[in-house]
């Protein structure tokens, strides 16, 4: 099928290469959902396509790559499509068009047998409400996975009690789920999918249905199993904070499509619209945007004798040293001066982020850490 | 809430109580009235030309049976073998249970219970066994226990796989759901003819008879479990690629283990009203007992029968119940059901076996028996003579001005006008559908030859279920109200509702002697503990928050009852009077046994004279006026929501 200048690209690019792929990806659920794509139908909006044919459009031709190694978060409110999304990426919902890759390989393509080994060794997810079998022990939860692909007891034991530990849950394997506090269960959750060892980790708003001060102990547990282990993740969220927190590129969904893809700084720096500008308005751009974002050429006659940084030092971070002294922070890359970065142009920010809420006729007090459920409905003004 | 659309939404229209649907009901019911009075006794329902009558049909039909039993190839391999496979395996069961001895059988019975359900309810199985041997009916007893564990099986066989299907696959729930609510609609006596022209009379047909009646609550129930499954856990347990059969391995039934249970103690319930019932076809054993006993109006040996039936229901219906809750705690079940446990149960019974036939006490002896039938029957004469007249003459007046009228209105007015009464209050009630379906089934009762027979069931349907409903609210409603009532009513209520129906005839007859007033009595006992169940539930589901509301704003608690707790429970209630009327004639038919006549009668005269025509035309009627009742008051509660 594929001609040999093609296999060779492939083997050229393969470290470039992106751990997954998806090619306008579409998911329509309702009868005839197939009569839909292709035809100029598909171009008309979410409202006027449920009134003609009574289907719903939950996913729009929806592309984007994720690299190896990378985070790469999902952020909408509900209902824009984004458990649907990562559904579709191991067709636990069946996409109506559009193409998943991973590896290069069109998952799409896969027969039932081809799918389940992909399941069993290559893709494994973390479900907002755990998803756990409450008639199994802890450990018999966390080895699952093993089970059913056919490995011995001792074998999946093995490796369940070493997941049990990683997620710090040593002493709880004869347990059940139900006799555990909610950040314990998703812990099991995770162990779960872990106990796999997975290649991609798809993670369906995992924290959502736990306390802040869980969540955030959770949110760093994934940061640093996702360093230590070398995994791909797929990660969704309504919660801004989480999605600037852990991803490394952000895509922002809403009915269904693409809105803004990139990375917490271009979000919060250049939001793409409106809605995206709703989004992020109670974002501290101090604590997202770096310096390198911030800086431009000295302007003549500026002091150059200011303290130094480094081109990824968050804004926040400069403030101690601007308070200092007058002279601007000089931003270095090794011995290169990039730019500087002056009083007022920090105080510019300040100014704007404390702006932003009296404008949107919003509490000036919204900090998104606050509440994951309510944070972005508010910034939208829903 | 309007029945006439054309009055719906127009303001200025016609007065509310023109739309109301009471008012369109008092005018069916004038019309009706006034036929009656004008055409009295002149439109009575036609016969068919010959070659159009049902009966006959079936009397040919049955001629064929009779003569080709043994010689047609569906019979001789199709349900002769599968009467001679069923009638072996009760024989089978049955002489297991022999061999065992009563010795054994107690070892083995009281033991299960023990691990499944702990000591308490292990003693009262044990005074359950014990019991059967006293009352000197044994054998009795085992003969309907090997009846009962044989359908139970079966209806499980074909009941929990059919379940797990329509708990799977969308399509096949779709349709079988038409199905399963037939057969729940259908009162048990209906089942008995058709069996026993296939499998001729004995314990096969009342096998089969058994088994149909008792699958649709195994698959409605295993269904429900499997759908009931957290779609979370089956998610999660998909994405990590478990294919279908592992899905319903590991995690399906599993998770539904619970709902199973239920789905296995439903059924044995259900067989186990069933096997008492099917006595009316042959099958032996206890309700055999009862059978007899009142067709010789002799209340104590009845009550024997009766009282051994009540408590091997309530025992099975305790162990089983048991199972299904088992397992909760963690490991709770494995210590008590593991196999050194079964080893020395298994032992035990041995032993027991082992010794009982040194011993030569296998059999229960004679002499260990104690018959209450007599002392039964004293107390009831004394009883008879302490208030027969006050309860004869509650019959008499209940005959004469209630039961009587009401019949000579159904029989007496013109046939088009019942018919079309029943699909006007049909229309009434549901729109035009129902009013179809109540007219077409009235008028199908008439087809078949049966008018008058249905005629006379359907008044005292009527009048038993007036009863129900009314002694079932008020008691229901007391219920809601008074904590105390309730506790005293709740363990009474589940003894009641695990009885098999035949059972009730007992008392029913002991107060009213033989005929339609004791028929009518059994009804209402039977069908009073659903309805006051469901109008108890029913008020007391009503949100807290509403009731608050009314309370604070100063409503005496009348108002509370008549202006928000019924009107919020309305649906529970239409529900309570759905389940009553259905019950009652369930019952009603049943009460043919004392004498009530009607269909029931045409049902248990077909049977014993070996008139199919009859017995089978007069089940079906008993089919058409179930349909019609339950559609007409299944309507009004849906329009309730």
């Amino acid at each position: 099928m594929s001609s040999p200048s093609t296999e060779e690209t492939e083997r050229e690019t393969a470290e470039s290469r992106p751990k997954i792929a998806v090619h306008n990806l579409w998911k329509i659920f309702g009868k005839n959902a197939d009569s839909i794509l292709g035809t100029d139908s598909e171009n008309l909006d979410h409202e006027t396509i449920r009134e003609r044919t009574g289907c719903t459009v939950a996913v729009r031709d929806v592309s984007f790559d994720v690299a190896p190694g990378e985070i790469f978060v999902v952020m909408g409110l509900s209902g824009s499509g984004k458990s649907t999304l990562v559904r579709c990426l191991t067709r636990l919902i069946e996409p109506t068009g559009g193409q998943v890759l991973l590896d290069g390989e069109d998952i799409g393509k896969a027969d039932a047998h081809a799918l389940r080994e992909l399941r069993r060794n290559k893709i494994a997810m973390v479900f907002q409400h755990f998803g756990l079998l409450p008639n199994r022990k802890v450990i018999d939860n966390v080895a699952y996975g093993l089970e059913v692909r056919g490995a011995g007891k001792d074998e999946r034991y093995a490796k369940a009690r070493q997941m049990i530990e990683m997620v710090g849950l040593s002493g709880y394997e004869d347990s059940r789920p139900g006799q555990l506090s909610g950040g314990m269960q998703q812990r099991v959750g995770l162990a779960r999918a872990l106990a796999v060892e997975p290649e991609v980790l798809l993670f369906d708003e995992p924290f959502s249905a736990l306390d802040p001060l869980i969540r955030r102990d959770m949110q760093n547990e994934v940061i640093r199993l996702q360093r230590e282990l070398d995994v791909t993740a797929v990660f969704i969220t309504h919660d801004l904070s989480e999605a600037l927190k852990l991803g490394d590129r952000i895509a922002i969904m809403r009915d269904g499509e693409l809105v803004q893809m990139g990375t917490p700084e271009e979000l919060v720096g250049s939001p793409a619209d409106d809605y995206v500008r709703d989004f992020v308005a109670d974002v501290a751009r101090t604590d997202v945007l770096t310096v390198s974002w911030l800086m431009r050429a000295p302007a003549e006659g500026e002091p150059l004798d200011g303290p130094v940084t480094a081109p990824r030092t968050v804004v926040r971070d400069i403030v101690p040293l601007l308070a200092k002294g007058t002279a601007p922070v000089r931003v270095m890359a090794g011995d290169r001066l990039l730019g500087v970065v002056g009083r007022t142009d920090v105080l510019r920010i300040i100014a704007e982020d404390q702006e932003d809420p009296e404008q949107n006729d919003l509490p000036a007090t919204a900090a998104p850490t606050a509440d994951a459920d309510t944070g972005p409905d508010r910034a939208t003004g829903v | 809430m309007t029945v006439v659309p054309a009055a719906s939404g127009i303001r200025s229209g016609p007065p509310p109580w023109l739309t109301s649907r009471w008012t369109w009901a008092l005018l069916v019911l004038a019309a009706l009235l006034v036929g009656f009075a004008i055409l009295r006794g002149q439109h009575s329902f036609p016969d068919l030309p010959e070659a159009y009558q049902v009966g006959p049909f079936f009397d040919r039909i049955y001629d064929w049976v009779v003569a080709n039993r043994n010689t047609s190839p569906l019979f001789l391999y199709g349900f002769n073998y599968l009467s001679v496979g069923l009638g072996s395996a009760v024989i089978l069961i049955n002489q297991v249970l022999t061999l065992l001895g009563w010795p054994g059988v107690v070892v083995l019975g009281v033991f299960t219970a023990w691990r499944v359900a702990g000591p308490r309810i292990a003693a009262f199985a044990l005074a359950t066994f014990l019991s059967f041997g006293l009352l000197g009916l044994w054998s009795e007893a085992m003969t309907t226990l090997s009846l009962i564990i044989t359908s139970v099986l079966l209806a499980l066989l074909v009941g929990i796989p059919l379940g797990i299907l329509a708990g799977r696959s969308d399509g096949f729930n779709a349709a079988i759901r038409p199905v399963l609510d037939f057969l729940q609609v259908m009162p048990a006596f209906a089942y008995l003819m058709p069996m026993l022209l296939l499998f001729g009379i004995g314990n096969p047909a009342a096998a089969v008879a058994t088994t149909i009646y008792a699958i649709p609550p195994a698959v409605r129930i295993t269904a429900v479990g499997i759908r009931g499954v957290d779609p979370g856990a089956l998610e999660a347990a998909a994405s990590l690629g478990s294919t279908r059969w592992q899905l319903l391995t590991k995690v399906q039934l599993p998770l539904a283990k619970r709902t199973v249970f239920l789905a296995v103690n439903q059924t044995l319930m259900l067989a186990v009203s069933m096997v008492v019932i099917a006595s009316v076809i042959g099958a032996g054993g206890l309700g055999d007992a009862i059978f007899q006993a009142l067709n010789k109006v002799n209340v104590g040996q009845a009550f024997e029968a009766g009282l051994a039936i009540v408590l091997m229901a309530i025992a099975l219906d305790r162990v089983t119940a048991a199972a299904g809750e088992g397992d909760r705690g963690p490991g709770a079940a494995s210590g008590r059901r593991g196999l050194p446990f079964m080893l020395v149960g298994f032992l035990a019974t041995a032993v027991a076996v082992v010794v009982a036939r040194l011993a030569k006490i296998a059999e229960w002896p004679k002499s260990w028996t104690v018959s209450v039938a007599e002392p039964i029957n004293q107390v009831n004469d004394a009883v008879q003579a302490l208030i027969g007249g006050a309860t004869s003459a509650l019959g008499t007046f209940t005959l004469g001005w209630v039961l009587d009228p009401l019949r000579t209105v159904l029989t007496d007015s013109p046939w088009w006008l019942v018919v079309l009464a029943a699909a006007a209050f049909g229309w009434v009630l549901g729109g035009w559908r129902i009013a179809l379906v109540g007219g077409l089934s009235i008028l199908a009762t008439g087809l078949l030859g049966v008018w008058g027979l249905s005629m006379d069931t359907l008044s005292q349907v009527l009048v038993a279920a007036l009863v129900t409903v009314a002694l079932g609210f008020v008691m229901g409603i007391l219920a809601a109200r008074s904590d105390v009532f309730a506790r005293i009513l709740r363990p009474v209520l589940d003894a009641m509702q695990t009885l098999p129906p035949f059972v009730y005839l007992i008392p029913a007859v002991a107060l009213f002697g033989i005929g339609r007033i004791p028929a009518l009595a059994a009804a209402v006992i039977f069908a009073l503990p659903p309805v006051i169940r469901l109008v108890e539930d029913g008020i007391r589901g009503v949100s807290p928050s509403a009731t608050e509301a009314a309370l604070s704003q100063g409503s005496s608690r009348m108002q509370l009852l008549t202006k928000v707790q019924l009107p919020l429970a309305r649906s529970s209630l239409l529900l309570a009077v759905n389940q009553g009327i259905m019950m009652v004639l369930a019952m009603v038919v049943i009460g043919a046994l004392v004498g009530a006549g009607a269909l029931g009668y045409g049902v248990v005269f077909g049977l014993a004279q070996n008139q199919l025509g009859l017995g089978l035309t007069s089940g079906l009627a008993i089919v058409c006026l179930g349909l019609f009742l339950d559609r007409l008051t299944q309507s009004a509660a849906r329009q309730g929501e």
